[in-house]
């Protein structure tokens, strides 16, 4: 009969409008800002160097293969010198990387020997000056290894388990953090 | 001769004499539907409500529409070469509309009927009009549905020729 | 009591009528030293009316249009498993503001080549029918703003006049696609105007007048409930307010009949070209044109506001009318778009071949005697099977067609 088609559809049609109100998995709208999609693990942004313990502790000598290495060459080392001898110490003394040239591509974590730059997964970086305030210098790129076992827990350990076998400056490896859960939705803004 | 008749009247006067003098066609025709409005309007004035409200959906709703479509489907959208003043062409035209002007005049003015004023308070009843239409009027009536069917019926036998033309 | 609210805003336009014709009384009393004449006083009054019940309906109807625009986004949005606008206001009711705003100030595009008086003149002309024809609705009890004996097919005229409209939008942009968007939607708009308005001859005959006042006085009963009367109730009826939504679909250009302005086809069709303002007034203007038609419906076969006394007549009148609107958004997130030649095909070879049966079996109704209780259900009967067989009639032949193997004419 005519019409037919039709009165199958609205009733499909009306059981996803009443549906929608009682079942909250029919709505895949994630509601930025206040939700957000959870990352997998392996999700990149950008890179960030790793201190074991305190920010003066920090896993990098300045070997210069990563700004070497760098395609669009977005990363700026200063080996530091001892005052009084003026001879090079196995620390950096700036260590810049520019966002806005970075492209994420990986390459200067997978070639640093001491595992100290890391990639990161922080995307909401958006600021208003385009030329110096996309410049992280060494103290905004400097993060504790907690964090880099609370984005990263496998590649962590993994990481964590190299460094303690071959004798370098580390701390001992470090318990899986307890207490520290991934970032937890917010409950989803209430709607009609 | 009061105002809204004279205000009528400058509508519809020109809406007709751009609609015979503009050379852009589409504004032409569009001035041509300010005519239709106008004549609507002259039978309101006169009280004439069905008639008037039936004149905008037949002549503004179709048949300006119609029109439309037969200026869009020819190609030349812009006037000839318009002739000079007090040319052949010119002059003729006005000989002829002259003499239209006058027999209408005299045929008007002589007429008792039409130089009466409008029944005021009358409303149009439309189930007298339809009454008339069915009783006193049936012939014409039924003489102009015949008309139609038969213009009809060619139109979709020109179509149709169209297609297996075309087949 | 109920009368209190039922003549609410009737007390209501007295009231303001009176205090300005006692100001206009108070100003002559200053300058002339006596009060008004009578004639001057009644023309002060019937002017203070003329102007109240416009501002009345620009406002209400335009505060309508912005809450259809929010009821379409969040009924669309939660058939399709989404969340509709929840940001701008609770549960994003500010969002037609915010849209207003945009468009007032966006920057007016004329293009360069555009034929400038069409192209400027074309939303004004669409605007205007599509208010004029709320003024042939009665909105409740004593409430039409306009008594006409005429008031149907003055309706349908007015509504003629805003494809004219379209037409000039469509030409006055000088675009391709403006052209065939614009023509495409005169050629549906006239189409669908035949069904339409052969789908409220039968309520014209029952009731024998073309009054909507009276179209709605003749389905009241005097009962409490007074919902027996409508004429949906009848099978005549039925059919004719089914024809009726489906030709008021297609004659505001709704979804499944926006081929005109198909947002994935034709880009927007006639009204590509305009922006900022312009654009809003089209926008208002299909709304607008929209809640007239579904106006209309309830007027013509809902019973126009009579309903159960307990809500004020108004309050029925806007219900039903919000409940058709509904429906139209509804359906505009069930079906997809019809093909042009579908379309037209829809309109003159199964919508009018029905609504003229339909109008013989009104007149097998009108004259079956409906004395009796058993009378009037055999005569029920009678008309439903008269109806239905003829539905069936058409379903058939046209399902025979759109089953046919395709012809393919090729240019030669």
């Amino acid at each position: 009969m005519l019409g037919n088609g039709l009165l199958q559809g609205l009733v499909v049609t009306a059981r996803n409008f009443i549906r929608s109100y009682f079942d909250p998995e029919r709505l895949t709208t994630v509601q930025y800002p206040e939700e957000r999609v959870t990352l997998p693990e392996n999700s990149r942004s950008f890179p960030f160097l790793v201190y074991d313990g305190t920010p003066d502790n920090l896993r990098c000598v300045a070997c210069k293969i990563c700004e070497q290495e760098c395609p669009p060459q977005c990363i700026y080392i200063e080996v530091e010198r001892d005052p009084k001898t003026g001879k090079p110490v196995r620390r950096p003394r700036v260590f810049d990387i520019d966002y806005s040239v970075c492209m994420q591509c990986q390459i200067c974590a997978e070639v640093c020997p001491f595992d100290a730059i890391k990639m990161d997964q922080v995307y909401e970086l958006a600021g208003t000056d385009r030329f110096g305030g996309m410049l992280h210098d060494k103290a905004a790129l400097l993060k504790s290894n907690e964090y880099y076992h609370q984005i990263r827990p496998t590649e962590a350990d993994e990481v964590d388990a190299r460094l303690s076998q071959s004798k370098k400056k580390v701390s001992p490896p470090i318990a899986k953090p307890a207490a520290v859960p991934p970032a937890q939705p917010v409950p989803p803004k209430t709607d009609v | 001769m009061d105002t809204a008749f004279i205000i009528l009247s400058l509508i519809t006067v020109a809406g007709a004499v751009w609609a015979v003098t503009l050379r852009n066609l589409i504004h032409a025709v569009l001035s041509l539907v300010l005519f239709f409005f106008g004549i609507a309007g002259f039978f309101f004035y006169l009280n004439a409500d069905f008639v008037g409200w039936v004149q905008i959906l037949v002549y503004v709703g179709a048949v300006a529409i119609l029109a439309i479509f037969a200026v869009m489907l020819t190609h030349n959208l812009t006037a000839e070469d318009e002739p000079g003043f007090f040319s052949l062409r010119w002059l003729t035209g006005m000989a002829i509309a002259a003499t239209v002007g006058a027999v209408l005049w005299f045929a008007i003015r002589s007429n008792a009927a039409m130089s009466q004023t409008a029944p005021a308070g009358v409303a149009s009843n439309v189930a007298d009009i339809g009454r008339k239409m069915m009783t006193d009027w049936v012939v014409p009536f039924e003489v102009v549905s015949l008309l139609l069917t038969a213009a009809m019926i060619g139109a979709i036998v020109i179509a149709m020729e169209q297609i297996s033309h075309r087949k | 009591m109920y009368n209190f609210f039922d003549q609410l805003f009737v007390a209501l336009g007295a009231w303001l009528v009176g205090l300005v014709v006692a100001a206009g009384n108070g100003v002559s009393k200053l300058c002339c030293g006596q009060p008004m004449s009578e004639a001057a006083a009644h023309n002060v009054a019937a002017g203070t009316q003329v102007v109240l019940i416009c501002v009345t309906i620009y406002g209400v109807f335009a505060l309508c249009f912005g809450l259809a625009t929010w009821l379409e986004r969040k009924m669309l949005a939660r058939i399709q498993n989404r969340y509709g606008p929840n940001r701008v206001g609770p549960f994003g009711l500010l969002q037609f503001v915010a849209d207003g705003v945009k468009m007032l100030t966006k920057e007016d595009i004329v293009p360069a080549r555009a034929d400038k008086l069409v192209h400027f003149l074309a939303p004004a002309i669409v605007l205007a029918p599509a208010l004029l024809m709320f003024g042939f609705l009665p909105f409740g009890r004593n409430m039409a703003p306009t008594d006409l004996d005429t008031a149907v097919i003055a309706f349908f005229a007015v509504g003629a006049g805003s494809e004219l409209a379209l037409f000039m939008a469509g030409w006055g942009s000088r675009n391709k696609y403006s052209i065939l968007g614009a023509l495409r939607a005169v050629a549906q708009m006239i189409s669908y105007e035949i069904p339409l308005v052969l789908a409220a001859v039968p309520v014209v005959m029952i009731v024998g007048s073309l009054s909507t006042s009276q179209i709605v006085a003749a389905q009241g009963t005097d009962s409490f409930l007074d919902v027996k009367g409508w004429f949906v109730w009848t099978p005549w009826g039925f059919a004719g307010f089914i024809l009726f939504l489906i030709a008021a679909t297609a004659e505001s250009n709704r979804s499944p009949f926006d081929i005109p302005e198909g947002e994935s086809e034709i880009i927007a069709g006639f009204h590509v070209e305009y922006s900022g303002f312009k654009f809003a007034l089209f926008f208002m203007a299909e709304y607008l044109g929209m809640m007239a038609m579904a106006g209309l419906g309830v007027t013509l076969f809902l019973g126009g506001w009579h309903g159960p006394k307990l809500l004020p007549s108004w309050a029925w009148f806007m219900l039903k009318g919000f409940l058709i609107v509904c429906w139209l958004i509804w359906l505009r997130g069930t079906l997809p778009r019809l093909r042009v030649d579908q379309l037209m095909a829809f309109a003159w070879k199964a919508m009018l071949p029905f609504a003229l049966f339909n109008i013989f079996a009104t007149a097998v109704w009108f004259y079956l005697p409906k004395t009796t209780f058993l009378q009037s259900a055999v005569a029920w009967i009678i008309t439903a099977a008269l109806v239905v067989a003829a539905y069936l009639v058409i379903s058939r032949f046209v399902s025979r067609r759109a089953g046919a193997p395709r012809v393919y004419r090729y240019a030669s």
